[in-house]
């Protein structure tokens, strides 16, 4: 197990290096910020001090540089957009991010397992058919559009919620709602699968065999053993969720990464670009060494199996 | 509405997801309403400030909060007739040469921080942002092209002389907005005092910034007894804010959103839609070429149907709130025929009208931009010319704003938006029109004696000669092709009444919205 966790946590870190190297160069090709701080009017003189102020007039292998030796004292310089340390700026995105991901995730969960149980019972009748249509169509509603209309109907007809913003409790629910969209609509269908074939094996025949209620069947003895795809679908769907969502937060200006890296490089705000890849990257190596985790716990096998140095 | 089968559809099914696990608690939690009570205002603008130093009110989303509520200058401009009037400053009278101008400053004015306004603190407060080292936005070479130095005379008369003689300099004043003595001169503040009707309450990094009555101030007290703006990327989510009562005045809005309504409030923000030309290069460098341009197009049709309420048909460079207006005159208008035979008559003289030219925009010009600058290229492709149609990104677009125009690049027709909210030409025409100016492609020694001289005047002799240099560009230069001139919209809650006008994109006074109710 924990030559396995190692191994893992060593490939992951050499993603996360590669991934941060990438963008350093990448996020330079968007353009210089000197025309975009500096009026039009600007002289080259304003134009080569905004530079130097900067750092940006250094060559580039040299700025790269400068960038690797404050990466490692996690120093990703200062934000020219908001003329604060970049790694600042972007912890302080990062809470509305996770917790939004964390309830979105949470009950789409409840409600795929909720659905997806249903529909596996009643597989090929009509419970089933319209939670396969229903789902299916929400998972592949267009999220800014959901977006729109959901404050059109439940804020501006109904007047259930408010439009927009992220300081009282009714205003998470459309973020929430727009967040589920597709993980609903994914996890449903692959509760339903695995169910099937744990409904289908034999060890739950015996135990309906031996006069089990259908609930305790269903939510004991299949579920448990239909959890590892569900967990695997879950931990992927989370790892998306970490970096935010630009929608939610342009839409619903909530706060968060997505919307924050969009800032950053419309705003060629480089270290805050960076400062985030890092962020995120470390949230997504979290997360699949949790779901790792999980599996062990969900499945004995694969503790033996880790356990052997495999 | 057209989708209300769907919608009601959609509805259920949001409803049976999302609405049992989640709605419950929070049904009963309906938006606050506000419009109510009628004196708390909650204004819901696209973006926040970046800045709230009283130097960075260059920035249009800063000013909009700060100018005219919080912070004030020396000189304000009259919306209506782009005149420059007092505010701080009760009077001002220049020298002979417009070298000096004197400023008689208001009395028993005050700061929000209780420091008194006085010849003196107004020096410091020019000084910082004209002098120091500190970054300031407002200040910039465009605004203040000569040095200037300052004189206390006594307690409220201030004396500014100008390197050059500067016939606008109670102009420039506007883009100073002063600040208490005690702003710090070595660094940038987050905290603005000024001498306006409102001072800065609590403020929500990336949610809300609220206004509180100053007891102090020297003027008429505004109807509005705070006021918290918010902000919102989506032009959509705005003027809904306005619809469920959680904000009473969105701006800007987009036509989608517009009410049929008097609610629906257009203005014009003094932006000017136009084509440049390139004179300094073939085919462009014969007239005839240039005036077949504007006949190719059909401004009518296309400013109509595709800015039907973002722009009307326009045929000057600058808003009529600017000097360089010309009242009453009128371009060449639609003429497709005329066009051609332009064309034809200065091929047969061995121009090459048939070499390709570049159509060039950025998607951002104006909602919807692109598109009329692809019904632009149809208009001109018909009446003979070889039109590539390239979008591209700010930067590149700046690249061939900007001299030089090596002659290795291919001719162009630049599609450019230009704002002049000040009033004066000055502030248009050496950029643009005069040789020497970085986004002119023109060459004109009679425009540019005009404009050289009127630098130096003041008043109606300084518009008449921005006016004559405005007739040569239009008559025989035709070097700008004017298309029209924008507008945008805003929205109004029941009860609150604004009227907008060509500042308020950067000057939104709290002073001047009252309401019904």
């Amino acid at each position: 197990m924990w030559t396995f966790l190692r191994r893992r946590l060593v490939t992951s870190a050499i993603s996360l290096v590669g991934v941060v190297i990438v963008v350093f160069f990448l996020a330079r090709l968007t353009g210089s910020p000197a025309s975009l701080y500096l009026p039009e009017s600007a002289t080259q003189e304003q134009i080569d001090e905004f530079n130097r102020i900067n750092g940006l007039d250094q060559p580039l292998l040299v700025q790269f540089w400068d960038f690797l030796v404050g990466a490692v004292r996690l120093d990703f310089g200062n934000s020219i957009w908001q003329r604060r340390p970049a790694l600042e700026v972007t912890l302080e995105a990062l809470p509305p991010t996770l917790a939004l991901a964390g309830i979105a995730l949470a009950l789409s969960l409840i409600v795929a397992v909720l659905l997806g149980s249903i529909a596996a019972v009643y597989r090929f009748r009509s419970p089933d058919r319209v939670i396969s249509v229903v789902t299916l169509t929400i998972s592949s509603i267009p999220d800014f559009w959901f977006a729109l209309v959901g404050i059109l109907i439940f804020a501006v007809q109904l007047h259930l919620l408010p439009t927009s913003g992220y300081a009282t409790p009714a205003a998470w629910v459309l973020p929430v709602a727009t967040v589920m969209l597709a993980p609903v609509g994914v996890l449903t269908q692959v509760v339903r699968g695995a169910m099937i074939d744990a409904l289908g094996a034999g060890f739950v025949q015996n135990a309906r065999a031996r006069g089990f209620s259908k609930a305790r069947l269903v939510m004991r003895h299949a579920l448990r053993n239909a959890a590892l795809p569900i967990v695997s679908v879950a931990g992927d769907r989370a790892a998306g969720m970490v970096n935010g969502s630009i929608i939610v937060g342009s839409v619903f200006a909530f706060p968060g990464v997505g919307v924050l890296i969009m800032g950053a490089v419309l705003n060629r705000d480089f270290s805050v670009i960076q400062a985030c890849v890092f962020v995120v990257g470390i949230g997504v190596i979290v997360v699949n060494i949790l779901v790792d985790a999980l599996y062990a716990v969900i499945d004995p096998r694969v503790r033996v199996s880790a356990g052997k140095g495999k | 509405m057209i989708h209300s089968r769907k919608t009601r559809r959609l509805a259920a099914l949001a409803a049976v997801v999302t609405g049992a696990l989640l709605t419950a608690a929070c049904a009963s939690d309906t938006p606050e309403g506000n419009a109510a009570e009628g004196r708390d205002l909650t204004i819901v603008l696209a973006s926040e400030p970046v800045s709230l130093d009283p130097c960075d009110t260059q920035d249009a989303a800063n000013a909009q909060v700060l100018r005219a509520n919080v912070l004030e200058s020396l000189t304000r401009i009259d919306a209506e007739t782009g005149e420059v009037v007092p505010l701080l400053a009760e009077s001002w009278e220049p020298s002979d040469d417009n070298r000096e101008w004197t400023f008689t400053l208001k009395e028993g004015v005050e700061f929000h921080d209780g420091e008194v306004f006085d010849a003196t603190a107004a020096a410091a407060s020019i000084d910082r942002v004209l002098n120091t080292d500190i970054g300031c936005g407002n200040g910039t070479t465009d605004q203040f092209p000569y040095e200037i130095s300052m004189d206390v005379v006594d307690d409220h008369t201030l004396r500014l002389v100008s390197a050059e003689p500067d016939g606008i300099l109670p102009l420039r004043m506007t883009y100073i907005d002063l600040a208490s003595p005690k702003t710090p001169t070595d660094a940038k503040t987050e905290d603005p005092i000024g001498t306006g009707p409102f001072q800065v309450g609590e403020i929500v990094q990336g949610q809300s910034i609220t206004l509180e009555p100053f007891d102090g101030y020297w003027g008429e007290t505004p109807a509005a007894t705070s006021v918290t703006y918010v902000y919102r990327t989506e032009p959509t989510v705005r003027a809904s804010m306005v619809a469920t009562g959680e904000a009473d005045l969105a701006v800007p809005i987009s036509a989608a959103d517009a009410t049929a309504d008097d609610r629906t409030r257009e203005y014009s923000d003094n932006r000017v839609f136009f084509l440049r030309t390139q004179t300094n290069k073939p085919p462009f460098n014969d007239p005839r070429v240039r005036e077949a341009v504007h006949y190719a197009i059909d401004r009518e049709t296309i400013v109509g149907a595709l800015m039907e309420r973002s722009g009307r048909p326009y045929d000057q460079i600058v808003a009529p709130t600017v000097n360089a207006y010309i009242d009453g005159f009128e371009g060449p208008t639609f003429d497709p025929d005329h066009a051609s035979e332009l064309l034809q008559e200065a091929a047969a003289d061995g121009v090459a009208v048939d070499t390709t030219v570049e159509l060039v925009t950025r998607p951002d010009l104006f909602p919807g931009s692109d598109e009329v600058m692809q019904a632009i290229a149809q208009n001109l492709e018909d009446v003979g010319f070889t039109i590539e149609f390239r979008s591209l990104d700010t930067d590149a677009w700046l690249q061939l704003l900007r001299k030089p125009f090596p002659a290795e690049q291919t001719p162009n027709i630049l599609g450019i938006s230009h704002d002049n909210i000040s009033g004066d030409a000055s502030f248009t025409f050496p950029k643009y029109v005069a040789s020497t100016g970085t986004n002119s492609t023109l060459e004109n020694p009679e425009i540019d004696s005009l404009i050289t001289e009127a630098e130096t005047k003041a008043g109606d002799e300084r518009a008449e000669l921005y006016q004559e240099a405005s007739r040569i560009l239009y008559e025989e230069e035709f070097t700008l092709v004017p298309i029209a001139l924008q507008t945008k919209l805003l929205l109004l809650a029941p009860g609150v009444e604004y009227e907008p006008n060509g500042l308020t994109g950067v000057e939104l006074r709290i002073g001047d919205i009252s309401f019904t109710n």
